[in-house]
């Protein structure tokens, strides 16, 4: 590194600019701590020009050090205020003062900074992508004059690719700088841990379901890569769901929930009651007790009660079950369950996933899974599991405690049984095509029918069988619950309506379609008629028309359709109110954005949508 | 299957963009507005007329209304709990955006904004914060240090409630970049509660994700079929043209004030105007050539009157200076044909 280069850090963020303010703050506050007091958070919209930038640069630094050293207050927040002098000149200064300060007697404050000389001053700019390219060279240049009693450190945020630092940068420019390039994690990694964090734990009692949980992914995946409006979706259900679902009151903690029910009034217990997945329950139940559950709110509470531990333990069950599934799935080929855990906690909320032929076939491939593949996941799932071994975690224990010694003994069993089972492997390792393979198996399958399969096959089916019963018994969707509507928000319709509006769908629709709002207009069917409200009329007039639209044509349309049931005498007589409605029409639909005046020819409006949907 | 089709659709959809815009030629007919017994109606008989049209769906919209109504409590929890309000769909959303004023806000500080007001800007609307609502008198450098102390003010104060009602968050005042991302900022802040309306079919356009994460939307459709009365009022492009009534009626006003000689220097240019309106090659008088005019019917006795004269009409914009090819500067009066003569048939009837 020469002496006149300045450092910089380029980290590459991605583009989910939404979630960048979070890195931001976080990496300000470890600098902070870790290395140097001087910290400049810098954005575009801040910096117009090189003046601003200065300026902005000089109150933030010194604000800084005024916080941190704030026995010296009154000095510092008189620089501060003389905004006008604010030259990099006039910085390196400051600076010499400040980092004198340190090297006297009260030793104690600069604990953090000893180990370097001089601390460091580091800008980060946010958004580099929007810094104008003239003020950002004009900074690098101006202050690469001063790095030798200016310790300055550069850190760029780019949501693109490193690229952009040589579009913005001339050469001249950009070999003043020492760049060091740094990845941070893709945002669906990110996703992965929220996900993991909120919704796979058993620490939050509320749930998505898997068709609300489905809007979210999409809107992330296809729209925004933003963990931050992600977590706005999942904020909105939460409102949603505790405002809309009256017996939402439940979704706490067991404890609390236990207390709850004991007070439930008059009115929640015929909520209760009318819950559909309580009366699915009613009636599955005998006539006896179908009486008591509908008449005796104490009996009733009872049955709550129980429904909301078995709620509590399902998910208790679920979530260590689950991971081990997705621990098997993220092995095969081509994933047929899904990759990432989201997609199979999304599959398995919504339906059996057990009757579906992507599991089917996901588990004809586990049972021609290869020795070592098999050990080693299932030893990751003992890890998984081991945390529920020690702790007695209600009905399900016993069961996972006999999964964990049939583990163990797994391991055993296969590692004596090594030499026999390479034999038959052998011939299928050349194989590469994976449908070949599995072809190849069903072909040995049938020609070795007479023959004893090995140890180790009897094992692995044992395993694979095991792995699906416990799929089966804990992973059925949660509609099979009596009282799952507490704990699931399942309106991801609604979800989708607030977070991902169409502005110009439901225009189009109300335009084109009063009848949708309006039901006195229904009997009128699609065609245009003379009752629909006047916008409507014009707007379906307009669409006829190419590209300019002859506002005497139009309104000699309008007046036809408007006129339509006053006789014969449409004589081309346009009488005023007409002309009004008219005129309100079109002037609606030039605020609306449909149309806008032309200059092209006289008395012609210009089309800005196209095609007469 | 369906895949296809839904392709299909789509290049549908960019063969007919395509073709609407293939061919520089238009083919409508060349008939205008002319051809009316009233091509021009003014913004007053406009709004007589409009009212005597019976509203015929009051039923219907009322219980349209009312749902939307039920809504207000969900919309003050929600804006409590960090999130802001945007209304969209056909009809104007003013009356029960008032409506909500009315039945929520009366005890909270409140500033509503009319977004569709053609003199609206950022700064007023920043101004009335500071001013109304932090009580502060000062006047700021830029809307940015001004943003600047609202931010700090409202952090400073937890107890700081404002709530921020926005008419038309796309009019054509408010949909710059600068402004949105103001408002946005504004939006942010914890303790100051947006509810606005929007109906431009490319509002979204306006928002990047970093701006839309600041508003923190939640979208509700509230489709009124209300008339725009008030936002049209002002949207008065289209009107204008035909409502030339306007422009009349200032041009006369400011033509009685002049003396008779000016008014005669204009009524030469309009006569002048009207003469070559067939003649597509026409650009204009030269200055020279409308001095000798006026020269010969004693309007002027000297260049310097004459330009004088001239410089009053340009800065009422009666008329326009064109240069031509030759470097010599050219007179127009910007004005149609149509509010011309009626223009000139005026000015004989009075005379």
């Amino acid at each position: 590194m020469r002496a006149s280069e300045i450092p910089t850090a380029a980290l590459v963020l991605g583009v989910n600019v939404t979630d960048h303010e979070l890195t931001f703050n976080s990496l300000s506050d470890v600098l902070q701590d870790n290395v140097t007091p001087f910290v400049v958070l810098l954005q575009s919209k801040d910096c117009p020009g090189i003046k601003q930038l200065l300026q902005k640069l000089l109150t933030q630094l010194m604000g800084n050090s005024a916080d941190i050293e704030f026995e010296e207050e009154d000095e510092q927040v008189t620089i501060s205020h003389r905004k006008m002098n604010c030259s990099l000149n006039s910085l390196s200064g400051w600076y010499k003062m400040a980092t004198k300060k340190p090297s006297s007697p009260k030793k104690k404050k600069t604990s953090s900074s000893t180990h370097w000389h001089s601390p460091p001053v580091i800008v980060i700019m946010k958004d580099l992508e929007s810094f104008s390219a003239s003020v950002l060279q004009e900074f690098i240049v101006i202050s690469s004059g001063y790095v030798m009693d200016f310790p300055l450190v550069l850190i760029f945020g780019i949501a693109t690719s490193p690229m952009i630092i040589h579009r913005l940068l001339s050469h001249s420019v950009s070999s003043l700088l020492c760049i060091e390039l740094f990845q941070s994690m893709p945002c669906t990694e990110h996703l992965a841990t929220v996900i993991d964090q909120l919704l796979l734990s058993t620490f939050f009692p509320f749930k998505l379901s898997g068709k609300a949980l489905q809007v979210l992914i999409t809107i992330f995946l296809y729209h925004d890569f933003s963990v931050k409006n992600f977590i706005k979706g999942l904020q909105l259900s939460v409102v949603e769901h505790f405002y809309t679902q009256p017996l939402s009151v439940l979704c706490c903690s067991l404890l609390e929930s236990k207390k709850r029910i004991k007070n439930l009034s008059l009115a929640q217990c015929e909520n209760l009651r009318h819950l559909p997945s309580f009366m699915r329950y009613v009636e599955s139940q005998t006539p006896e007790n179908q009486v008591k559950l509908l008449t005796s709110d104490v009996f009733l509470k009872e049955r709550t009660e129980e429904f909301i531990e078995m709620l509590h333990s399902y998910h208790e069950n679920y979530i260590p079950i689950l991971k081990c599934l997705h621990l098997f799935s993220s092995i095969l080929p081509k994933y047929p369950i899904g990759k990432q855990v989201r997609e199979l906690y999304c599959a398995c909320l919504e339906r059996n996933i057990w009757e579906t032929e992507d599991y089917n076939s996901a588990f004809l491939l586990l049972r021609m899974l290869a020795k070592d593949e098999i050990v080693a996941t299932l030893q990751k799932c003992v890890a998984v599991l081991k945390p529920y071994s020690g702790k007695p975690l209600g009905s399900a224990l016993q069961k996972l405690e006999e999964f964990l010694g049939q583990f163990q003994s797994l391991e055993e069993n296969v590692s004596y049984m090594e030499d026999e089972e390479t034999s038959p492997q052998k011939a299928l390792q050349k194989k590469t095509d994976l449908y070949q393979l599995q072809k190849k198996l069903l072909e040995m399958k049938e020609t070795r029918s007479a023959k004893k399969p090995t140890k180790f096959e009897l094992l692995r089916n044992e395993v694979v069988d095991f792995i699906d019963g416990l799929v089966r018994e804990y992973l059925p969707p949660p509609e099979r619950f009596p009282l799952h509507e507490v704990i699931y928000f399942s309106a991801a319709g609604t979800l989708r309506r607030h977070l991902n509006a169409a502005p110009r769908v439901a225009l189009h629709t109300a335009l084109n379609n009063p009848a949708s709002y309006l039901k006195c207009l229904e009997s009128e069917g699609g065609s245009l008629s003379k009752t629909a409200p006047d916008i409507c009329i014009a707007y379906k007039l307009h669409l006829e028309c190419g590209r300019l639209i002859n506002l005497y044509d139009w309104l000699e349309a309008f007046a036809t359709v408007v006129c339509a049931a006053d006789g014969s005498d449409s004589e081309l007589s346009v009488d005023e109110i007409t002309h009004a409605r008219f005129i309100r029409a079109v002037s609606e639909l030039e605020l609306l954005g449909f149309v806008k005046p032309t200059k092209q020819k006289t008395d012609h409006v210009a089309r800005l949508t196209w095609g007469g949907c | 299957h369906a895949k296809k089709g839904k392709k299909n659709t789509a290049s549908n959809l960019v063969e007919e963009y395509f073709e609407a815009h293939s061919s520089s030629k238009v083919l409508t007919s060349d008939r205008t507005l002319q051809r009316l017994q009233t091509p021009k109606l003014d913004q007053e008989t406009l709004h007589k007329l409009l009212e005597q049209t019976p509203s015929a769906f009051a039923v219907e919209l009322q219980r349209i209304n009312e749902s939307y109504e039920a809504l207000f409590f969900k919309w003050m929890l929600q804006m409590h709990l960090g999130f802001n309000i945007i209304l969209f769909g056909l009809g104007s959303k003013r009356s029960l955006m008032e409506n909500f004023r009315i039945a929520f806000l009366k005890d909270y500080i409140h500033i509503v904004v009319n977004g569709f007001f053609p003199s609206i800007t950022v700064k007023s609307i920043l101004n009335s914060i500071t001013e109304e609502a932090l009580d502060h008198a000062g006047s700021f450098r830029s809307p940015l240090d001004q943003i600047d102390f609202i931010v700090q003010k409202f952090r400073q104060d937890p107890s700081l409630e404002l709530y921020l009602l926005i008419h038309n968050l796309d009019s054509q005042m408010l949909r710059g970049e600068k402004s949105q991302q103001i408002l946005g900022q504004l939006a942010s802040i914890p303790s100051i509660h947006l509810l606005a309306s929007v109906d431009h079919i490319n509002a979204p356009i306006m928002w990047d994700q970093t701006k839309q994460s600041l508003y923190n939307w939640l979208w509700y459709e509230t489709t009124t079929f209300s008339s725009y009365a008030e936002e049209t009022s002002y949207e008065n492009s289209l009107l204008v043209k035909r409502s030339g009534a306007l422009a009349l009626s200032s041009l006369t006003h400011v033509l009685r004030s002049l003396t008779p000689n000016a008014r005669g220097i204009f009524r030469l240019l309009a006569e002048y105007q009207l003469a070559n309106k067939d003649n597509p090659s026409y650009t204009g008088l030269s200055f020279q050539d409308f001095y000798q005019q006026c020269r010969e019917a004693f309007l002027v006795n000297s260049d310097l009157t004459l330009r004088a004269q001239l410089t009053e009409f340009r800065d009422h914009k009666l008329i326009r200076t064109k240069k031509g090819a030759d470097g010599v500067e050219y007179l127009l009066i910007p004005l149609d044909l149509g509010t011309l003569t009626d223009f000139l048939e005026m000015e004989d009837k009075e005379t």
